[in-house]
């Protein structure tokens, strides 16, 4: 940092101070060398245009932080294509809504002006199963869609002493009411449990996959809460089958005894295992 | 103006204006970045960006239309050859 930057960032907010004018004008001048070019003149409205969509936002999503915030609105920051100031917004959804910046969001030269979300569920489709890695509960949910495969059945058997033959077969396909919106409390976990292996959750977080084509978000408030909430719930899943496994280490054969008649019937039936 | 005017009035009869994109560009690059704009000043940013585009596309077309234009001799010799 130069010795203006520094004595810039440590002035009084709300001025604009030597260093900062210094920086403008510098932009300005850069500009002016090409600004009879028609086409970067399009560009250069359509990213100023943008940049102050962004510091909009900023204003309204967080405005204690834009109020004391000594970041440039000229200099280019960490991404290059955005001033230091909105490179604090990026950080500050980073932070407190949802990670952005993690994942495939690590080129400097990247643009951000539409974003992708990390996957947080497991891939089916082209992840190797690592039964040590994965919590239990969602081992019991994958069970459904690897049926021929008695890999899972090994484990638990190993772990917990279970019997693939003591169960009721599981069907080839579910039965509707897994799928069903509302649950009753005792049914939610189960229905839960399967749909997040499913990705049928409604929640992009969980939903979508390394294998297809990445859904891209804008810059509006709506999106950004939405996103936000949606990231929450996606945890609220994972915190969910912490207590699903609770149980089955409590009773792996009466939970696994429930979540197949779930599977099969959609109901819960109350019964013996055979033996 | 008519279809068979020569090309010379008919660049005449054109409106001789900058694309009204650079313009703004110096508009909004003059201006303080922490004054932001408003919503009806953002719209007409994008308005004038929309015009300013097809004025772009406009003129690359032309000016392909121009390079695939057969080349023909004329009868004189032009001023300074």
């Amino acid at each position: 940092m130069t010795g203006l930057a520094l004595k810039a960032s440590k002035n009084a907010k709300g001025s604009t101070f030597f260093g900062e004018r210094l920086v403008r004008s510098l932009e300005y001048l850069r500009f002016k060398a090409r600004s009879h070019n028609a086409v970067y003149a399009c560009e250069t409205v359509s990213r100023i245009v943008s940049e102050q969509h962004k510091y909009r936002l900023y204003m309204e999503m967080f405005p204690k932080e834009w109020e004391r915030s000594t970041k440039s609105l000229y200099e280019a920051g960490h991404f290059k294509a955005y001033s230091e100031r909105t490179n604090e917004f990026f950080q500050l959804v980073n932070d407190k809504c949802f990670p952005l910046l993690e994942y495939w969001h690590d080129d400097p030269d990247f643009e951000l002006d539409r974003f992708a979300i990390p996957p947080m569920n497991f891939d089916l489709c082209c992840e190797e199963i690592d039964f040590a890695n994965l919590r239990v509960s969602y081992l019991a949910g994958l069970m459904f869609y690897f049926v021929d495969d008695d890999e899972i059945w090994t484990y638990f058997s190993e772990k917990y002493g279970v019997d693939k033959g003591a169960f009721p077969p599981i069907k080839a396909s579910s039965h509707a009411n897994v799928w069903r919106e509302r649950q009753k409390p005792m049914l939610r976990p189960y229905s839960d449990l399967i749909r997040l292996v499913d990705h049928s959750t409604g929640n992009p977080w969980l939903d979508i996959t390394n294998c297809q084509y990445s859904e891209y978000f804008e810059w509006d408030k709506k999106t950004i809460d939405w996103l936000t909430e949606t990231y929450r719930n996606a945890n609220q899943y994972f915190k969910n089958l912490e207590e699903l496994d609770e149980r089955i280490e409590e009773d792996a054969q009466a939970f696994l005894f429930e979540l197949i008649s779930f599977w099969n019937t959609g109901m819960i039936e109350s019964g013996h295992i055979k033996q | 103006m008519h279809s068979d005017d020569s090309p010379l009035i008919l660049l005449r009869v054109e409106d001789e204006q900058i694309n009204p994109a650079i313009i703004l560009a110096d508009n909004l690059m003059r201006r303080p970045a922490e004054r932001l704009l408003t919503v009806e000043e953002i719209e007409g940013a994008e308005n004038i960006l929309t015009i300013g585009t097809q004025e772009v596309e406009a003129i690359e077309s032309h000016r392909k239309a121009f390079l695939k234009t057969l080349p023909s001799a004329v009868d004189y010799i032009p001023v300074g050859f």
